[in-house]
């Protein structure tokens, strides 16, 4: 059997082993991210089957829990970790050409850093633990925003940075509360004695904490920080913040308030939470002319829809979210490559340039275009079967405020789909100037881009593929005693 | 079996289509037009059948997908085929100059695959998913030619979506309610509904397909989309695409509520049935005084477009056994005239060079023969004659308004009829009649290829005028199957319990009259030809280029009724847009750039959280 913690473990060893490779030879480095990612992919694959049958939980350092640092590989963890490690490597190849810029043995360090970071979080069954890989995602993540160098990169860096920091200290504020408690960090022995506080102190832990991750989610208001950020970073980064990191927030709001807290009284406001940023998000992405801006508030609209999900807090409810969290990771991540490379080639951010790709560059385009159609959630692609799942959820748990709620938000995917069509008719039915000399990609660009591509049509029309995990992951969160079990022993 | 096949060969068919194009040139045309025809047969071959499979299962939410074939849907079935086939022969010739065919051809297929998945569908969710497949690409055929099919084809899709969501909304809480989207289980299991469940249900359903049927007040992408098509899609999107939403009408009201449980529906007067019927008059009135403004051919025909579905909707709401045939028939007939016209109207554009103002045109009868007895066959239709289809739908569901006693709702079906015959006309006379303009003098008729798809459908509309049966067979099926009482018919006409009509007698009565005219005009002296440039003014010499008889038609009526006529829908959505973008301006201005209020926004936040809690249990 594969030690899960390597998942970990190989992408934190490859990136510090980066500058003694580039000892070796300067044309290396590049590749270091493919081969760390790709081993983890490897490994991860392997463990589905295994977690999907017994959870694993591996204790650090010979202690067994609660007194040890431990991994709790269920199938939430491993679910999203094979989406992290999935993405990480798809986006390590599109780098591979894209990222020319030096100092590129650090933006190979701190890509794989971020991705530690990633799976840490979604792995770790400690909850300082977590914070410690939550702060390396951050820390790594304020640095590559700023790796372009220019003053709007490092502007948004330093504001993503401030709020970012506030974020962190509260987490930090909420976990000290949570061990001034219960005398303990091992988060399946917290929630297994959460009855034994005063629901009123622990409210205030969990704001810290819901406000603290909210922030890493751009959940509205405390979002601000995404659009900057998201755009101004090199397209290889937007991809992996909106693909992976603001998952990784809300992973750990849906930890907090499921798992340990059984918060079930917050849980109709987090719907109504996840409401308003949709709805802030997709009004502001509709004004927008910059193409990445355009995409980061998309971005806070389908976090928003995700979170509404979550708030519904029933098995299609949080199965729905998951499988929205799928469907716009690998949908986000494909628009920012795809429109990553269009910027490249065109050397203008805003929408009116990329008028008439369709023709100079078709592959991107199209995939462009099946990235915006699975967004907006059209048949036959994954979008539609998660926004399905999600107004069943909502509809299914037979309350008069979540039809309200599913109702504006279907609202919200008319606007959506006002701009995403726009831009998709900007690519194919209107006359570019000056764009004749553009020439498709090749390469290491494309593969990402047909691979996600590929896996956007197939999910869409086969979502068997994941549903079997989702469904598992849904019930991990929604059955905190079997979590509470896998650790502590017994039932 | 049957059915997958026939939706496996129309969708793969499409990709192998464009594959084709892209590797082997000129295969494609000859493939496309052979994969077009493949449904047609296989669907004719599924003639009575009633056939119903699953092809598909959604363990995770515990759906399986079917398909199913009966009368109702093998009539839209066949339709949507023939009118595909033939658009994709008019296509050959038609498309020629145009680039990126390969994506053309592929897009036209896969809409007709579409189209036949949602007539084929056995449940709600197939039906939704193909609705959805049908709804973009339509989008993308009609922003194909670019300019102002842009803004036309965003704007089909924005209401289009709107209209689908709602459907979706309505159909997954049909799902929570009953656990089940197949529609024979649905129909027998909302007979125990509410009536305000059902009266929901039919709202969202009809926002959903009265969006694509352009019912006012949802119709106004349609004059801006077909207009901007090109004229073989606008062929389709007229005819049979925008009448995938009198299917759905049918479907949901007929198939599922079901007659008894509508009739219920509402006190007095104000019945669903009824205010739907108001809809379908109010949708044949307004468009029918805005079409005959229009100088832009294929912007007239889109108008007749929408006032024509309110006849459908019209027949389909009355809900009486003749109501119901009338509207079905009409679907059909109007389906095979306003293709007939769009296809006219596009051979007039391919050899005029893309001139579809009316103000422009003129005279190109000698030029272009066969072209005008398609048109002229198309807007007969259209205007009811005799011997035509239209004539037939169009007394039947006249007959089932005055036997239904509803004056008003005639009246308005009447004003219709003098409408189209107004606008009919101009289309008529503007372009085939008249002064031929000096620039058309070296006009040719279009090749065969644009021909035949015409001459075809100008024989269907004469045939199915002379021989009504035919299709009334069908319809009188998808009566029973909806419950009502089955219409029966003869092979030429109605029998005597309905109203005496028989077209043979028409018939006879025209080829005799015919005769007499012939005889009387040969007998008399010869006519002096003149030749079709001479304008004539009352024995004044006019110059040329100065007079023709075509331009500024009803420019009378235009004074008079040209103010009062603007599309107060479609400018309340225009506003509604423009506040909205306004509204959402003002809603991105949250996002302030400066780091201070983000801060702020946090702590708030934290803050509100807390205070909350404490007030609610300090309270």
């Amino acid at each position: 059997m594969v030690n899960p913690s390597l998942l970990v473990g190989i992408p934190l060893a490859f990136a510090f082993s980066i500058p003694l490779f580039s000892l070796i030879s300067k044309k290396i480095e590049k590749y270091i991210p493919v081969v760390a990612l790709l081993i983890n992919l490897t490994i991860s694959f392997v463990l589905i089957p295994q977690v999907l049958e017994k959870p694993v939980v591996v204790s650090i350092g010979g202690w067994s829990p609660p007194f040890c640092i431990n991994l709790v590989i269920g199938p939430l963890g491993i679910f999203l970790a094979t989406l992290i490690s999935g993405i990480g490597f798809l986006i390590s190849i599109y780098a591979v050409s894209y990222i020319k810029k030096e100092p590129t043995q650090k933006y190979h360090m701190l890509f794989l850093l971020l991705i530690v970071g990633a799976i840490g979080i979604v792995l770790t069954g400690d909850i300082f633990n977590l914070f410690v890989f939550f702060e390396i995602l951050c820390i790594s993540s304020y640095a590559l925003v700023a790796y372009n160098k220019d003053k709007e990169g490092t502007e948004a860096a330093i504001k993503y940075l401030i709020q970012g920091s506030i974020g962190s200290s509260l987490i930090l504020i909420g976990i000290a509360l949570l061990y001034g408690f219960f005398g303990t960090l091992n988060m399946a022995d917290i929630a297994s004695r959460i009855t034994s506080v005063e629901p009123t102190y622990l409210f205030i832990s969990l704001a810290f904490l819901i406000t603290g991750f909210g922030i890493e989610a751009a959940v509205f208001p405390l979002n601000a920080w995404l659009p900057d950020a998201h755009s101004s970073a090199p397209s290889s980064i937007s991809a992996i913040l909106s693909g992976i990191a603001i998952k990784t927030g809300v992973y750990g709001i849906a930890r907090m308030i499921f798992t340990i807290f059984n918060a079930g009284s917050i849980l109709t406001f987090i719907a109504f939470l996840g409401l308003l940023t949709l709805l802030i998000g997709e009004m502001s992405a509709f004004r927008q002319d910059d193409i990445k801006r355009l995409l980061a508030y998309s971005s806070i609209g389908q976090i928003g829809l995700i979170v509404f999900a979550l708030g519904i807090a029933t098995s299609p409810g949080v199965f729905a979210s998951l499988f929205q969290i799928v469907s716009h990771t690998l949908a986000k991540t494909l628009l920012f490559l795809a429109a990553g490379y269009m910027i490249y080639k065109v050397g203008s951010k805003s929408i009116t340039s990329l008028n008439g790709m369709g023709k100079r560059m078709p592959l991107t385009s199209f995939a462009f275009a099946i990235g915006s159609f699975s967004l907006i959630g059209l048949p036959p692609f994954a979008g539609f079967m998660s926004k399905l799942s999600i107004v069943y959820a909502a509809i299914q748990v037979k309350k008069p405020i979540f039809l309200a709620f599913i109702a504006i938000a279907l609202i919200a995917t008319v606007i959506e789909a006002g701009y995403f069509f726009k831009i998709v008719q900007n690519l194919y039915f209107k006359k570019g100037e000056n764009i004749d000399k553009i020439t498709e990609t090749s390469g290491y660009i494309l593969i990402p881009i047909i691979i996600l591509t590929g896996a956007i049509i197939i999910i869409g029309v086969h979502p068997q593929f994941i549903t079997g995990l989702l469904k598992e992951a849904a019930n991990e969160l929604l059955g905190r005693a079997t979590y509470i079990g896998w650790v502590l022993g017994g039932t | 079996m049957q059915l997958i096949t026939i939706l496996m060969v129309s969708f793969l068919g499409a990709g192998i289509v464009y594959l084709a194009g892209k590797f082997f040139g000129r295969a494609r045309n000859l493939l496309a037009v052979l994969i077009s025809l493949t449904p047609v047969v296989l669907i004719s071959l599924t003639y009575n059948q009633k056939i119903s499979t699953s092809f598909y299962s959604l363990p995770f939410l515990n759906l399986s997908l079917g398909l199913r074939i009966d009368s109702l849907s093998w009539f839209f079935a066949i339709a949507v085929a023939a009118i595909g086939f033939l658009s994709v022969i008019f296509s050959l010739e038609y498309m020629r100059n145009y680039q990126r065919l390969n994506f053309y051809y592929f897009m036209m297929l896969f809409v007709n695959a579409g189209m036949l998945g949602i007539v084929l569908s056995a449940d709600f969710l197939s039906f939704y998913i193909f609705w959805e497949i049908m709804s973009w690409s339509t989008y993308l055929l009609i922003s194909y030619k670019g300019g102002k099919a842009v803004a036309a084809g965003l704007k089909y899709i924005v209401m289009s979506i709107a209209g689908s969501v709602a459907m979706l909304f309505a159909i997954v809480n049909l799902y929570a309610s009953y656990g089940t989207l197949e529609i024979s289980s649905l129909a027998s299991l909302l007979q125990t509904a509410s009536p305000g469940y059902i009266l929901f249900l039919l709202l969202m359903f009809v926002i959903g397909f009265g969006v694509k049927n352009a019912i006012w007040p949802l119709h106004t992408w349609l004059p801006d989309a077909h207009a901007e098509a090109v004229s073989p899609f606008s062929a389709i999107l007229s005819s049979i695409l925008v009448r995938m939403g009198m299917y759905g009408f049918l479907l949901i009201m007929y198939g599922i509520v079901g007659l008894n449980l509508l009739q219920r529906l509402g006190y007095g007067l104000l019945n669903f049935n009824y205010i739907l019927c108001w809809i379908g008059a109010i949708t044949i009135v307004i468009p029918i005084f805005i079409a005959i403004l229009q100088d832009d051919a294929k912007r007239l025909v889109a108008w007749s477009s929408v006032g024509h579905g309110g006849y459908m909707i019209l027949g389909i709401g009355i809900a009486t056994s003749l109501g119901f045939a009338g509207g079905i028939f009409h679907i059909l007939n109007y389906a095979i005239c306003v293709a007939t016209l769009f296809f006219v109207a596009g051979a007039i554009e391919y050899r005029t060079g893309g001139v579809r103002d009316l103000n422009e045109l003129g005279g190109l009868i000698k030029k272009m023969p066969v072209t005008f007895i398609a048109g002229l066959a198309g807007i007969s239709g259209l205007i009811g004659i005799p011997l035509t289809n239209g004539f037939i739908s169009k007394w039947l569901i006249y007959k089932a308004l005055i036997v239904g006693n509803y004056p008003f709702l005639a009246f308005a079906a009447l004003i219709g009829t003098w409408g189209t015959i107004l606008y009919g006309y101009k289309f008529l006379h503007n372009i085939f009649l008249g002064q031929l303009p000096e620039k058309y003098k070296d006009v040719k008729e279009v090749p065969w290829t644009m021909q035949l798809p015409m001459i075809v459908l100008t024989l269907a509309i004469i045939l199915f005028g002379i021989f009504p049966g035919i299709p009334l067979k069908v319809i009188s099926m998808i009566e029973k199957s909806f419950g009502v009482e089955p219409f029966s018919t003869a092979m030429f006409g109605m029998p005597q319990g309905i109203g005496e009509l028989n077209t043979i007698n028409i018939l006879a009565a025209v080829l005799v009259a015919g005769g007499v005219v012939y005889l009387l005009f040969s007998l008399s002296a010869k006519s002096r030809k003149v030749s079709q440039e001479d304008s004539y003014a009352a024995g004044s010499f006019v110059p040329e280029e100065k007079y023709q008889y075509s331009v500024r038609f009803y420019d009378q009526v235009y004074r008079i009724i040209g103010p009062y006529l603007r599309d107060v829908v479609d400018d309340f959505y225009y506003w509604l847009a423009r506040k909205s973008k306004d509204f959402f301006q003002v809603v991105r201005q949250i996002y302030t750039g400066n780091i201070n209020t983000y801060a702020l926004y946090i702590i708030l936040f934290l803050a509100f959280l807390i205070f909350v809690k404490l007030g609610r249990s300090l309270w």
